[in-house]
């Protein structure tokens, strides 16, 4: 009996209880690959073409009607959409909390359009890509909870439950192309169905009502961003391309290893090749995300936003997708200017310069670049 | 002109005529065909042809933008190559080209010109320095393009590349405007010093307005390998090559053989690959005319006022 009760006394000592009753834990050392869970939005997108036999009057009402619920095809800021401005929601976003730090806004979808030169005030020439926001709209907000619901999140995800979810589209066009149950997702938003789909995890402060547009004024010059898209498809390759090594000696009796990877492992207890060993395989075609990249300037007339740097993942005119930056050293510490998202403002939007510049970027309106002399910065001083 | 492009001038006439027959029109087959004749017009005569001349004249007449404006603004025209194309991407850039353009005058020039550039440097005495020499080189379309300077200084051959719509370009002053032989004079490295020599103090030799650019047909000789590049293979024509011995003249004539595509010149998939279609030309650069007029006619005014010597009293 005293025993017993000793034991019992050990067992209520919490400190105790940890050191004493040690359980082994089994787990992976390397990183789970995400499982594959479909959205709530998952719906077939594409239908197969056939002749639906419709003579021109009947395919010339249809255009009508497309037109007539949606708005007239138009080009805005360079490409060509459906002109929604009939449909679409024309108050201000509910602005449902305040900004404080580690609240998360929307993103944006963005197709990369190119990358050139820019020169710096010191005269620094840096390359800039060109990502150009066609027209985004929210299509539906989906609540914590009930995305939550949804989906089993893997438990590495440590903000369970704290994130909800924003779906946003990007590029209006004819609902024919899509079948009856993809464009039965835009129903309840007064969008036209869009070509790209995304989901960006929001804050449920920073939720935004369906039918808003975004800007590229969403995010300001200067601002640190990430940007993730599919990278480019380079096939098969051996170990030198994919992974950077070094490869085997050209000549001094090589013979046939010049560019293999050499040795993957020993024998002996291990006597297995490790699951993440680099060798070669399928190259590109991967999600990619490069962080912290930072804008220099904004064209408000075509909606591009210039990053700097040249290595946003994916080829000319793919789709990427931005949103402020997860970098701990770059994220956001100040409010920003558009909470949860830019709204524009009638009486502004004439009054918008067609180049917004960062601070330290030469416009290529400016006169040219001088040094002046330090003799005669020290006589100024 | 070979047989192979008459055949296939008269198979696309053939398509041409079978088509408008049904009443259709084929957008790909009328501008190849077209295409085809723009290219053999002059040498060709044909009835087919003769209905696309006319029709070309009657584009000309409507063309304000002068022609030769793809040889004195080449940067201008995008990448031929699709992967690279964004009409967007292409317009945000013209109008930056233009902007700059706006603040500094860069004027006609070809590969064989000479010119001084006057740029800010932070390391050099007085924060900006002047380079004069020759241009071996053009390179690339857009923001991107450059051009490389040669000269001897000192013994010492120095090159340097600059970009054009750099913002710390403070001058460019074409001093002798020509042309030479090649599209590309690198070969001026492994040729006698006194080629690519040139004082800076030259004075600027003035062209009479509306003068065709005059072609220099100067030939340099080359030193005896090693080289640069194999200019044996590659055959410049402003270059006399001495005469190779062994084992590396066998070498390159089996190369010739072996590599030479005389055919190449006839390939026109291959030319419209490589180049932007005029049609397309004409659409680009009359959407910077006005602005580029505007720049040419302020320079000219300029250039008038330098040239003007006033009459000095005499007696």
């Amino acid at each position: 009996m005293n025993s017993f009760s000793s034991i019992k006394t050990l067992l209520s000592c919490s400190s105790l209880r940890s050191s004493t009753f040690l359980q082994q834990v089994r787990h992976k050392k390397y990183p789970l690959q995400p499982k594959i869970q479909n959205p709530i939005w998952f719906a077939k997108k594409e239908r197969a073409t056939f002749d639906e036999q419709l003579t021109k009057e009947n395919q010339a009402f249809v255009k009508e009607m497309v037109y007539a619920k949606y708005g007239p095809p138009a080009i805005i800021h360079g490409v060509e959409t459906l002109d929604l401005s009939r449909s679409l929601l024309k108050q201000e976003p509910v602005v449902s909390g305040e900004w404080t730090p580690g609240i998360r806004r929307t993103g944006l979808i963005a197709r990369k359009i190119g990358v050139y030169p820019m020169w710096m005030k010191d005269g620094k020439k840096v390359a800039t890509t060109l990502l150009q926001v066609v027209d985004n709209y929210v299509i539906k907000y989906i609540s914590p909870e009930e995305y939550q619901a949804s989906r089993k999140a893997p438990r590495r995800y440590k903000n369970e439950g704290k994130w909800g979810c924003l779906v946003v589209g990007a590029e209006c066009c004819d609902p024919q192309k899509f079948t009856k149950e993809y464009c039965g997702l835009f129903k309840d938003s007064g969008v036209a169905p869009t070509k790209i789909l995304s989901r960006f995890l929001v804050s449920p402060e920073a939720a935004i009502q369906p039918g808003t547009s975004l800007s590229p004024l969403h995010f300001k010059v200067g601002d640190h961003i990430d940007v993730f898209g599919i990278s480019k498809e380079r096939g098969f390759q051996g170990v030198m391309k994919r992974w950077g090594f070094k490869g085997m000696p050209a000549t001094h009796g090589v013979t046939k290893t010049h560019r293999r990877g050499g040795n993957i492992g020993q024998g002996g207890n291990k006597g297995r090749v490790f699951p993440g060993t680099k060798m070669p395989g399928w190259m590109g075609g991967r999600r990619r995300t490069l962080r912290g990249c930072q804008i220099l300037r904004i064209n408000t007339k075509f909606n591009v936003i210039f990053v700097k740097g040249q290595s946003v993942p994916g080829g000319q005119n793919s789709v990427v997708f931005l949103h402020d930056t997860l970098l701990p050293l770059k994220w956001r510490k100040t409010s920003p200017e558009a909470f949860p998202t830019y709204f524009p403002n009638l009486q502004e939007g004439d009054s918008l310069p067609v180049d917004i510049y960062h601070e330290s970027v030469h416009n290529f309106s400016d006169p040219s670049i001088m040094y002046e002399d330090e003799e005669v910065k020290d006589a100024k001083k | 002109m070979s047989n192979l492009v008459l055949f296939q001038l008269r198979k696309s006439t053939v398509a041409l005529s079978a088509i408008s027959k049904l009443n259709k029109t084929h957008i790909e087959i009328q501008f190849n065909f077209k295409y085809l004749v723009g290219q053999l017009s002059q040498r060709l005569q044909s009835t087919s042809s003769q209905v696309v001349v006319r029709e070309n004249t009657k584009r000309e007449q409507k063309r304000v933008v002068p022609p030769n404006y793809r040889h004195i603004y080449p940067e201008f025209l995008p990448d031929p190559n699709m992967e690279f194309r964004n009409s967007v991407r292409e317009k945000l850039e013209r109008t930056d080209m233009i902007n700059r353009r706006s603040r500094i005058e860069i004027p006609e020039f070809y590969v064989g010109s000479i010119l001084a550039v006057t740029s800010s440097d932070e390391h050099a005495v007085g924060k900006t320095t002047k380079f004069v020499g020759i241009c071996i080189k053009r390179e690339f379309c857009g923001l991107r393009a450059n051009f490389t300077l040669r000269n001897v200084v000192d013994n010492l051959g120095v090159e340097i590349k600059y970009e054009m719509y750099d913002p710390r370009l403070q001058r460019v002053q074409v001093l002798r405007l020509e042309k030479r032989l090649d599209s590309e004079l690198l070969y001026l490295r492994d040729a006698d010093p006194e080629f690519s020599t040139f004082p800076f103090d030259m004075d600027a030799e003035f062209l009479n307005e509306g003068a065709p650019v005059p072609v220099n047909p100067l030939k340099v000789n080359l030193r005896p390998p090693p080289w640069y590049a194999r200019w044996e293979r590659l055959q410049p024509k402003g270059a006399i090559i001495p005469e190779l011995r062994g084992r590396r003249k066998e070498k390159s004539e089996k190369w010739l053989e072996k590599f030479s595509e005389p055919w190449e010149k006839y390939d026109l998939m291959k030319q419209y690959r490589k180049t932007i279609p005029e049609e397309e030309q004409d659409s680009i650069y009359s959407d910077i005319y006005s602005e580029l007029h505007q720049m040419e006619i302020a320079s000219k005014k300029l250039k008038r006022k330098k040239a003007f010597v006033k009459p000095k009293k005499t007696g």
